[in-house]
């Protein structure tokens, strides 16, 4: 992995605390991240467009109670790193896409398992109050790591994957890829539709 | 509330939900926002302080910007229970603190998330996407090989990032205040603001942009073609008309874009095959 990736990496690790776990700035928002990426490639075109299909796509879930929608990080981060790697946009979206929704997995699972430790942070916070700053350090600490291993991980193997796969693929399979790339802003317009629509005064 | 101590419960409000887990949600990020003025209002009282913590350490899930209007309730409620002169007054004070705690994070939940994350998110992409049609940044069918100035990349973007941020800030920054100055028969200062008016005329003004994108994004999509019988422009016109359609239909159904989107991978693949 280059250095350029490396970082890449580690930016979007940290941009990815700022979806749930600090500030909520929404920098880790598809139109702000995308954008932020190519700065290390380089390619601002490809960052734009990257970071405005994921933010339209994924515009339809939103961070309700519980609920984890997929990371519009993770998927930018992967989207653009794999382009930079010299993957068809087309491609590099749908990896990124499923890359999104194997870190929502995983963050799940992360989370499930945070739930063991609350109980012997409860217990050091009530010996010691002024602990919580620690306590919240070393647990934003933990979630940047953990982000940091899982897209680093996914960008590596996947890239090192694709593009084996890429020479591989049909020029009909191409056609189709690019098809569905196109009508990733039509699906997000479409869908803010519904939700905008006026229920009460 | 004095200034510093506002801008002390502004700059920790950030980390809210450092420490969010699936038991107690953000329990451990609002006693870290209210750490320090729980430990100044009992510095003269060390005893008390366990208790306070316990209290602190219990469940809290709300909405992150609006949760200001918590941190100021129940500020201004931690004052009364440390004033309390009797167990009576100190029980009925801290019944009354629970009770806030659990109904105004509901509200601020419920109002929070139909304004920031349902209509303001929406609202300030769609700003975005418009900033970067009007300085000819082709968002509909990019070229990647187009050179993009770096400046343009972040015109839609950062607009975005300052409206949302711009409203975020000053409801948080206000409803510390406000909340903190306000009694409960007023609902703590919810009531200052008409959430309900606001958040229809957004929906209002996100559903016409939203309806004007998609006939500007029509309009850059096939105005390129010269003949309106080009087998492309039907192919065209065919597959904007059959996602916008159909994203109606999946949104009924509660099917997220995600599984639309890859569903129309399968499916273009097997066309093409055909």
């Amino acid at each position: 992995m280059s250095l350029e990736l490396l970082l890449l990496c580690i930016l979007a690790a940290l941009l990815e605390l700022d979806t749930t776990y600090a500030f909520q700035l929404t920098l880790s928002r598809g139109i702000i991240a995308g954008p932020i990426f190519s700065l290390l490639t380089g390619d601002y075109a490809a960052g734009v467009q990257i970071g405005l299909f994921t933010e339209l796509l994924f515009a339809d879930v939103n961070p309700l109670g519980a609920i984890l929608p997929p990371s519009a990080v993770v998927c930018c981060a992967i989207a653009i790193a794999l382009h930079a790697l010299g993957i068809q946009l087309c491609y590099a979206f749908i990896v990124a896409v499923l890359g999104a929704l194997f870190f929502v997995q995983a963050e799940r699972h992360v989370r499930k398992q945070r739930v063991r430790l609350l109980t012997f942070w409860e217990n050091r916070i009530q010996q010691n109050p002024d602990s919580i700053s620690r306590v919240l350090f070393f647990e934003l600490g933990a979630c940047f790591l953990v982000n940091f291993i899982i897209i680093s991980l996914f960008v590596g193997i996947s890239g090192a994957f694709m593009l084996w796969l890429q020479p591989l693929i049909p020029q009909k399979a191409f056609y189709a890829c690019q098809f569905s790339f196109m009508a990733v802003p039509w699906i997000g317009l479409a869908s803010l539709i519904p939700e905008f629509r006026l229920k009460t005064r | 509330m004095k200034f510093t101590e506002q801008l002390k419960f502004f700059i920790r409000s950030f980390f809210l939900q450092a420490g969010w887990n699936y038991q107690k949600y953000q329990n451990l990020g609002l006693f870290f926002i209210m750490w320090p003025f729980v430990k100044k209002l009992y510095r003269n009282d060390q005893d008390a302080i366990p208790s306070v913590v316990i209290r602190y350490l219990s469940t809290f899930n709300t909405q992150p910007v609006i949760a200001s209007f918590c941190f100021g309730a129940l500020a201004k409620q931690e004052e009364y229970i440390a004033k309390a002169k009797n167990l009576t007054e100190f029980n009925e004070e801290t019944l009354e603190w629970n009770s806030i705690k659990q109904g105004l994070s509901i509200t601020t939940a419920s109002i929070g998330d139909r304004l920031f994350w349902g209509t303001l998110k929406p609202l300030t992409l769609l700003l975005g996407l418009f900033i970067w049609l009007l300085l000819g940044v082709h968002v509909f069918e990019l070229q990647t090989e187009e050179v993009v100035p770096l400046i343009y990349a972040f015109a839609g973007g950062g607009a975005a990032f300052l409206a949302f941020n711009t409203i975020a800030f000053f409801v948080k920054w206000e409803g510390l205040k406000i909340s903190y100055e306000t009694p409960a028969s007023a609902c703590f200062g919810l009531t200052k603001f008409d959430w309900n008016r606001t958040i229809y005329n957004a929906k209002k003004i996100g559903l016409t942009l939203t309806v004007g994108l998609i006939l500007i994004g029509i309009y850059y999509y096939l105005r390129d073609f010269q003949q309106m019988l080009d087998v492309h422009f039907i192919t065209r016109a065919v597959l904007v008309l059959f996602f916008v359609c159909i994203s109606f239909l999946t949104h009924r159904l509660r099917i997220p874009n995600i599984y639309l989107y890859l569903v129309s991978v399968i499916l273009f693949n097997i066309f093409c095959y055909l």
